[in-house]
């Protein structure tokens, strides 16, 4: 069994030998694709519990209650993208079943704080993270970033210690000291390992402020208040979900996600997505953490 | 619009007001839907079991608006969360 938390291990996760993927007869429940429309997950129910079907490449299985999760890699694929898989789509969904909160935000530390950013797959957050990581200030996440509410205070929880980056970000961010995981089958998509080129905070943080990345339309950093309501559906939208047909945790995660849009930590951000901007736009953030919250 | 009607939230649907807007969730589909201020306050009337009728005078006291305005707004909007499945008859 392998844990991917740094503390106590939230799922177990038991690698099996590479199989087939069996036809399967009930339909999927739901079915999640890529941007160009194929095909990326299959989600069925069973009697175990979940199978969550990446084709062509894995299987997973997922008790009901979100603690076991069993894997096997399709033939041919290797170990790195099953444990890759599991890391940054299995387990933020196994966790969900589980009641915790995880959403599609990196999150980095400023002071005793930690800051999130939140957004769609290409909106930047890994890349930010990077930036601010190679530069000294630590990362929590790259993505799959777990909230919980530890003694009255929304804490932000680290998860695995990697960025993801697509290959252009590689190439302007990074130089021959920061360690690369082994490439993977689906993606050309470089993974960093945390290390002395990438610093990476190991602790729980309170989370100072949540910025809703933008589309890149700004000239320059911009920052500006998120209204609750527009805090509230970039979380739900922004949130993993293992299955939404359950209504009562459905219900739950809604009041989670209220009470946190409620906080006064939510701000817009967008800035041009230029690789030589990106020290001004860290140095903006961090002087925007350290102003008196709205 | 037949302002004596009174619509009512399905079992199904649950609303959260954050700050002074609503947002609205249908736990059958996963749906989500905002609502501004006045939006806000017309949901509010509703799920205190208000006919249109009365949620149309409570408005027209709060707000500095025309008879004809509030009661095309009012129309509009509950067409569109019926059409969603937000609202139902009652």
């Amino acid at each position: 069994m392998i844990g991917a938390g740094t503390g106590e291990l939230p799922a177990s996760f038991l690698q099996h030998d590479p199989r087939p993927q069996a036809g399967i007869a009930e339909p999927p429940f739901q079915i999640w694709t890529t941007p160009t429309g194929a095909v990326w997950t299959l989600f069925y129910r069973q009697a175990s519990g979940y199978l969550v079907r990446f084709p062509a490449l894995a299987d997973f299985g997922i008790s009901v209650d979100g603690i076991q999760i069993h894997g096997w890699a399709a033939p041919g694929i290797s170990s790195a993208t099953l444990q890759h898989l599991y890391l940054n789509q299995v387990l933020p969904l196994a966790l969900s079943r589980q009641g915790k909160l995880v959403v599609h935000g990196s999150a980095v530390a400023v002071s005793a704080n930690a800051l999130a950013f939140i957004g769609a797959s290409g909106k930047g957050k890994s890349t930010l993270a990077a930036s601010f990581a190679i530069s000294g200030t630590r990362f929590l996440s790259d993505d799959g970033l777990q909230l919980e509410w530890v003694n009255g205070e929304l804490t932000a929880i680290p998860s695995h210690p990697s960025i993801r980056l697509w290959e252009d970000s590689r190439e302007a961010l990074v130089n021959d000291s920061n360690d690369v995981a082994p490439a993977l089958e689906f993606t050309s998509k470089a993974r960093l390992l945390a290390g002395t080129g990438l610093a990476y905070c190991r602790d729980a943080r309170p989370l100072g402020r949540i910025y809703i990345l933008g589309p890149g339309a700004a000239a320059r950093p911009v920052i500006a208040l998120a209204k609750p309501s527009t805090a509230l559906t970039e979380l739900l939208r922004n949130s993993f979900l293992l299955d939404i047909d359950v209504q009562d945790m459905l219900a739950q995660h809604f009041d989670t996600l209220s009470r946190i849009a409620s906080l006064p930590i939510h701000y817009h951000l967008d800035f041009p997505r230029r690789y030589d901007v990106l020290a001004q736009v860290r140095t903006a953030i961090i002087h925007h953490s350290r102003e008196p919250a709205a | 619009m037949n302002m004596s009607r009174t619509p009512r939230v399905p079992p199904e649907v649950m609303a959260r007001k954050v700050g002074d807007e609503i947002v609205i969730l249908d736990l059958s589909s996963g749906n989500y839907f905002g609502l501004n201020p006045v939006g806000a306050r017309i949901w509010e009337l509703i799920n205190e079991g208000h006919s249109l009728e009365h949620v149309c005078e409570a408005l027209l006291a709060e707000y500095d608006v025309s008879r004809e305005v509030m009661e095309s707004d009012l129309a509009r909007l509950m067409e569109e969360l019926m059409d969603r499945g937000l609202l139902a008859e009652g």
